[in-house]
């Protein structure tokens, strides 16, 4: 056994502890101990093979990188929780998959990626407008817009062309070739119930009628209003003379149904009835076809869904993150994970938008123009809590199902308006200040 | 102190003194550490899985707290904001309508069920275990086959309702309209706890002794008078019992609405449990949420408070 001397020792050990002071003073690990690790986290996507492109690229710039990209996915619905969690505890993943009020919320957790943002806008041909209304606060850009699902308006060509009629291009147009339709025996459809689909479609028509949910300061209800009124005369004369009453009871998928049921004529909606109807090759694919949102006297407007992309401030991979999503939003990447989502996916940025899965197919070719006119929920506030309440109680289209039912139009919106206001009450303000 | 004098004790009479092992043993079977052992799992998943979110959601409705965000006390705000809500009133209204239907449904119809299955027929045993199906399938799934018989579309309903000249085409929108939706939730509510209620009520007719209904034929009493006089009184512990239990699930039932209405149209079925979670969770408000469902609290503790007096008097 070999015999150490003191002096040996002494030089030894010292040199260990500098290394360990040092090491455990930069608060991470030795650097030969240390491959990067990039970690993102997102939903399950609704299309899952667009989940699996998202991993191959990961690996593709693993590669590249020199370092490790690992994609967690989880359900959509646990997605708050995780970025409460996070936030709070500084730490969890580099790049999050964030929406709807969160980059308000998190204003100062999330980074501020406005490089970022200027850089991919003028290399391809600029961001929709919908991207500076769900991302941009006002510290600046706290999120990425990464990509949102179209909502056009889906009709049976067969029924419109055996009643003489042309597609609406307003809403009051709408309700006059409904009338028609309905006599022949094919109404439209728009929920009026507890579903998601029935706030989005109440949104675009208030928009496109002028009308406003709350001011754009977020705190101010604004239902109360003339366009509210004609909102809602608009939708009980749709529901009285173009639909049935089964609306009142539709869920997301009830439009789908009785689109495809041969006996609705027109939908608003995401394109999946006819993605349904081509992939059970179902004949009715040849009479589905689409058109753009209706809109109004205040123009036309819509509220698609909008998925935005956001690096924590603590994260220590910020360059990493920004230069995997440089490699994600390359146009050639980009288009593959459209493709893999089957069109699901619309992009952000005018450029990537133009992709031949959209333009070489009559039915799906003006799906992309439809970001022109799109803005988040609550527009012109910007997204956040109040707003996002107002949605999950449904107090929009139950407001209107009370005035379908019979209830007096200004009683009913004096009970949205009870409602909006509860759904701001001030607390709010004190939120997302961690 | 019992183990060390038995181990002096036992160095004392040059016994060997007994090895670590045998000293665990000894200390754990005295019979208040192994009773307590025993308790001790039960005791830990009630803890974990009651007493603690029971806390925390008491502790959430006291406060501002919202998903994402650190919450203030604020002591009885929610409780306020909540009771001057139109949408709260409506739901308590609706859980009453909901609970007290749907359990006199069941009370009747439970009794009836369970005098059916008592007689002796042909494949009794399979029968019995069949009525027993509703009670056992996830609710989740049958209430989608309900929920797909109610569909504006494709109702099963009304085109059997149609066909048997019952009722005129196109037939009532049944998740769409007030009293039909309410009428439709409660329908499967009372077709799901009723085999829970036949099969316990049942159980109380089997135990009744036969002694009772001969000695009332011989005093020539009809079969009304039986059930009037034998039956109904002998069944009263076992049906307090079940109408207790009843209407504990019944309240604060979730999947029936959430499946088939989402407490809708207009939050005319809304019962406790949707609309806390529609606020709580779906909204983010989590001190809110809490709140709704705290209400659920007191009255089933009312409930249960009265009909325990009921049983001790009996």
């Amino acid at each position: 056994m070999k015999t150490t001397s003191r002096r040996e020792f002494l030089r030894v050990a010292s040199g260990a502890t500098t290394g360990m002071a040092s090491w455990l003073a930069l608060g991470r690990a030795p650097a030969f101990a240390q491959k990067r690790e990039l970690t993102m986290l997102s939903w399950n996507h609704f299309v899952p093979a667009a989940d699996e492109e998202l991993r191959r690229q990961a690996q593709e710039f693993s590669k590249q990188a020199g370092a490790t990209v690992r994609v967690d996915t989880i359900a959509h619905l646990q997605l708050p929780a995780k970025w409460a969690a996070e936030a709070q505890s500084r730490s969890g993943h580099d790049i999050v998959h964030i929406g709807g009020a969160a980059p308000w919320l998190y204003e100062k957790s999330l980074l501020d990626v406005s490089g970022f943002i200027d850089e991919m806008g003028k290399k391809y041909g600029g961001w929709y407008p919908f991207s500076k209304e769900s991302a941009y606060t006002d510290a600046g850009w706290r999120g990425i817009p990464w990509f949102w699902i179209s909502f056009p308006a889906t009709y049976n060509e067969t029924h419109f062309k055996k009643a003489g009629v042309q597609t609406p291009k307003t809403w009051d147009e709408l309700l006059k070739v409904g009338r028609v339709l309905k006599k022949q025996g094919n109404p439209v459809g728009i929920p009026i119930s507890h579903c998601a689909d029935a706030n989005t479609t109440f949104w675009s028509v208030l928009w496109s009628y002028g009308g406003k949910v709350v001011e754009a300061d977020g705190k101010t209800s604004a239902i109360n209003s003339d366009k509210t009124t004609q909102v809602i005369e608009w939708y009980k004369e749709l529901y009285k003379d173009a639909m049935e009453p089964e609306v009142l009871s539709w869920d997301d998928a009830s439009n789908n149904r009785f689109i495809l049921s041969g006996k609705g004529s027109w939908i608003h909606n995401p394109i999946s009835p006819y993605n349904a109807a081509l992939a059970k090759k179902m004949p009715i694919a040849d009479e589905i076809n689409h058109h753009t949102s209706p809109g109004g006297p205040g123009g036309t407007h819509s509220a698609p869904p909008i998925q935005t992309l956001g690096i924590w401030n603590f994260s220590k991979n910020a360059e990493l993150a920004k230069d995997f999503l440089r490699f994600h939003f390359k146009k050639e990447n980009f288009d593959k994970w459209i493709v893999a989502s089957n069109a699901f996916n619309h992009p952000p940025l005018r450029d990537l938008a133009d992709h031949p899965i959209w333009s070489r197919n009559p039915k799906f070719a003006m799906l992309p123009g439809e970001a022109e006119f799109a803005h988040p929920r609550g527009w012109p506030a910007k997204p956040n809590a109040a707003v996002s309440l107002i949605d999950v109680n449904y107090i929009l289209p139950d407001m209107v199902a009370k005035a379908v039912g019979g209830m007096p139009t200004k009683r009913a919106i004096a009970w949205a308006e009870e409602q909006v206001k509860l759904a701001i009450q001030g607390k709010l303000e004190t939120k997302g200040k961690s | 102190m019992a183990v060390g004098q038995r181990a002096i004790e036992a160095a004392g009479t040059g016994v060997a003194r007994p090895g670590p092992l045998a000293r665990a043993r000894e200390w754990w079977e005295q019979e208040h550490v192994f009773g307590y052992g025993l308790i001790l799992p039960a005791l830990l998943l009630i803890v974990c899985l009651v007493a603690y979110p029971f806390g925390m959601a008491i502790y959430f409705s006291l406060s501002d707290y919202w998903v994402g965000s650190p919450g203030n006390f604020v002591g009885l705000e929610n409780f306020r904001d909540i009771l001057g809500n139109e949408v709260f009133q409506r739901t308590v209204y609706n859980s009453f309508v909901f609970t007290s239907i749907a359990v006199a449904f069941k009370i009747v119809l439970g009794v009836w069920l369970a005098m059916l299955l008592f007689r002796n027929f042909k494949l009794k045993r399979l029968i019995r275990g069949a009525v027993l199906l509703p009670w056992v399938i996830p609710t989740a799934l049958s209430t989608l086959a309900w929920w797909w018989m109610f569909d504006s579309l494709y109702s099963v309903v009304n085109w059997t309702a149609i066909r048997l000249g019952i009722i005129s085409p196109p037939g009532p929108n049944w998740l769409g309209m007030t009293e039909y939706a309410m009428a439709a939730v409660i329908a499967v509510n009372v077709w799901r706890g009723l085999p829970f209620f036949a099969i316990i009520v049942l159980a109380g007719l089997v135990s009744i002794p036969r002694e009772y209904y001969e000695a009332a034929e011989v005093d020539g009493a009809s079969s009304w008078g039986r059930f009037r006089h034998v039956t109904l009184p002998l069944l009263k512990p076992v049906l307090a019992v079940v109408i207790l239990f009843s209407t504990i699930f019944t309240f604060s039932d979730f999947n029936i609405v959430y499946v088939m209405t989402r407490g809708g149209p207009v939050n005319t079925t809304h019962l406790f449990a949707t609309l806390a979670y529609q606020v709580g969770l779906n909204g983010g408000n989590l001190g809110q949420g809490a709140a709704i469902s705290l209400f659920l609290f007191p009255m089933l503790a009312a409930v249960v408070f009265l009909q325990l007096r009921y049983i001790r008097k009996e």
